[in-house]
């Protein structure tokens, strides 16, 4: 049972790396990250140079902190990061399924459990370590830069904003299992995203549980080293959602029919 | 025993049926033919057997002497085979043969095996995505038997090929039939006259013919004249379909093909008599009709 999870692993890995998704994502991320801190830096001098400011105007922009510059890099990568990772897993699934290379892997005595969850893990992996070298960068510039950020808030910042990463990822692999348009995936979990995070932006009061109220609290963590109200409830309900996806997914992969109706 | 067994397997769509109580019995060590014309259900119906698709009715039962988890004793090929065209063909076997749970080097032996007998040695290190068409129906029937399954399942194995590609496939074919057990659908008879032991004929979900090649051969080939004349034949054939050793006649012009109950007794009448005579006699031939007047008769 593990042997073959191993084997559907290795199976996934090994595409990624040909097709080179464990160099451009990683790549990606880490322009994302560093591009931040730079810009953070030379904002004053860029605005100067090309603004566009009247004669003699004076311009006096107090530099960012540090906090703010992670907080500001968070924002790109749920931004172009997540368009990125969402538009490099939609057919994880879907993608097998409107091809038919699925159908030869599923005839074989192949355990749905370890089909999907395989899949979930080699996606969670490839993302995190893209997210972690890209916000290493970022870390590393605004020290360089800009000033220091407690270890302990980056640490923990960055640990809550991984699991707002996996929360997304998780749906992705739920939406590509279950639908064959690939599209669908993509604006289902971008749209999920998009809307979670406005209402948690717009009605915090009642979005307290929401997963989409994680990347403040990460970014509370940067500032004061503290999360806000309702951390740990959003915190327990993004596993329990994390898992209820899973198992409705794998469940709902079960009773599903792998062919199609042909004739 | 048999090997697979269903009973009043169905499965509809939406109401409609496209299997309709189709109840099969797969023998053993034979090599087994589901055919029928496009749309008969020939691929749901092997899509059920494998586990792809649930039946809407209807029980499937696997020898009782192969326990477990059915998909690990049956090996399958898929109508249009699709690969992973970033594997090698040595790669794509080995994991198939990994994912039925052989070990790491018995997947390395079977995968050498499986190669050799399919004949892709030498592309065994190209990715599959550079294939020819045969090259990956030969791939396909490699990775079906790589973990040495007690029953075959190949969906069109030969349709979608050149005539060289179905020549290889179909000797390749009578090579397997001597180490396990096949079930193959096509909608071409000569096929399946060619390779099957067993034949159950399709149309419109049901099955209609069942048998052994021989039997059916046998039952459905008939005794028949091939008759030409100058003169038209109307009005001697009307007086001809009266007499009781008879079966079915289908005039064409001025050609006439007669099947009768018997030879002898056919011929000897038929020569006898005097009109026949005075149509002027071009020809007068005695054949057999073939599985193929049969199959295009049930098809139509």
């Amino acid at each position: 049972m593990m042997k073959q999870w191993g084997v559907l692993f290795k199976k996934e890995w090994t595409e990624s790396v040909r097709n080179f998704k464990w160099l451009w994502l990683p790549v990606v991320f880490i322009l994302l990250g560093v591009m931040q801190p730079l810009t953070s830096y030379y904002f004053a001098d860029i605005i100067e140079n090309f603004g566009g400011l009247p004669e003699g105007a004076v311009l006096d922009i107090p530099p960012p902190s540090g906090a703010e510059v992670l907080a500001g890099t968070l924002g790109q990568f749920s931004q172009i990061g997540f368009l990125v990772l969402v538009l490099a897993f939609m057919g994880t699934v879907a993608g097998e399924k409107s091809h038919g290379t699925h159908l030869m892997v599923l005839v074989k005595p192949v355990s749905y459990f370890n089909y999907l969850t395989a899949k979930w893990v080699h996606i969670l992996l490839i993302s995190l370590s893209s997210f972690v070298v890209g916000f290493a960068g970022a870390v590393y510039y605004t020290a360089l830069l800009i000033e220091t950020v407690p270890v302990n808030n980056v640490l923990s910042g960055g640990a809550v904003y991984a699991l707002w990463i996996t929360f997304i990822m998780t749906l992705v692999l739920c939406l590509s299992a279950l639908f064959r348009s690939t599209a669908i995936v993509a604006f289902g979990s971008l749209g999920t995203a998009l809307l979670m995070s406005v209402l948690s932006m717009y009605t915090p009061d009642l979005m307290k549980w929401s997963p989409g109220m994680l990347s403040s609290h990460s970014q509370m963590l940067f500032y004061s080293g503290d999360t806000g109200d309702g951390f740990w409830v959003s915190l327990a309900m993004t596993i329990v959602l994390i898992t209820g996806i899973m198992t409705l997914t794998i469940y709902m992969f079960n009773k599903k029919e792998v062919a199609g109706h042909t004739e | 025993m048999s090997l697979i067994e269903t009973a009043r397997l169905t499965k509809k769509y939406n109401g409609n049926a496209a299997v309709d109580t189709v109840s099969l019995s797969i023998r053993e060590g034979v090599c087994t033919a589901l055919l029928g014309p496009n749309g008969a259900g020939k691929t749901t119906t092997l899509n059920m057997l494998t586990g792809l698709i649930k039946p809407t009715e209807g029980e499937i039962d696997f020898n009782k002497n192969y326990a477990g988890d059915r998909r690990k004793h049956i090996g399958y090929l898929p109508q249009y085979p699709k690969f992973y065209g970033w594997m090698t063909g040595e790669e794509y076997v080995s994991f198939s043969a990994e994912l039925a749970g052989l070990s790491k080097k018995k997947a390395k032996e079977s995968t050498n095996k499986m190669l050799s007998l399919v004949g892709l040695e030498e592309d065994r290190r190209k990715k599959v995505s550079g294939y020819s068409g045969g090259m990956k129906q030969r791939l396909g029937i490699a990775q079906a038997l790589v973990h040495e399954p007690k029953l075959v399942i190949l969906d069109e194995p030969v349709s979608a090929l050149d005539p060289i590609g179905r020549r290889e496939i179909l000797e390749l074919m009578k090579t397997l039939k001597q180490h396990t057990s096949i079930l193959f659908s096509t909608h071409v008879l000569h096929d399946a006259e060619e390779v099957s032991d067993d034949i159950f004929i399709m149309k419109k979900g049901k099955i209609i013919i069942e048998g052994g090649l021989s039997e059916l051969q046998q039952k459905y080939q008939q005794p028949a004249f091939f008759i030409e004349t100058e003169k038209a034949m109307d009005n001697w054939l009307s007086s001809i379909n009266e007499k009781s050793w008879v079966r079915q006649s289908k005039l064409d012009k001025k050609k006439l093909t007669l099947t009768v109950e018997e030879v002898d007794t056919a011929r000897d009448a038929l020569l006898k008599d005097p009109m026949l005579h005075k149509l002027k006699l071009l020809k007068f031939e005695v054949a057999k009709t073939s599985l193929e007047d049969l199959f295009m008769k049930v098809m139509r």
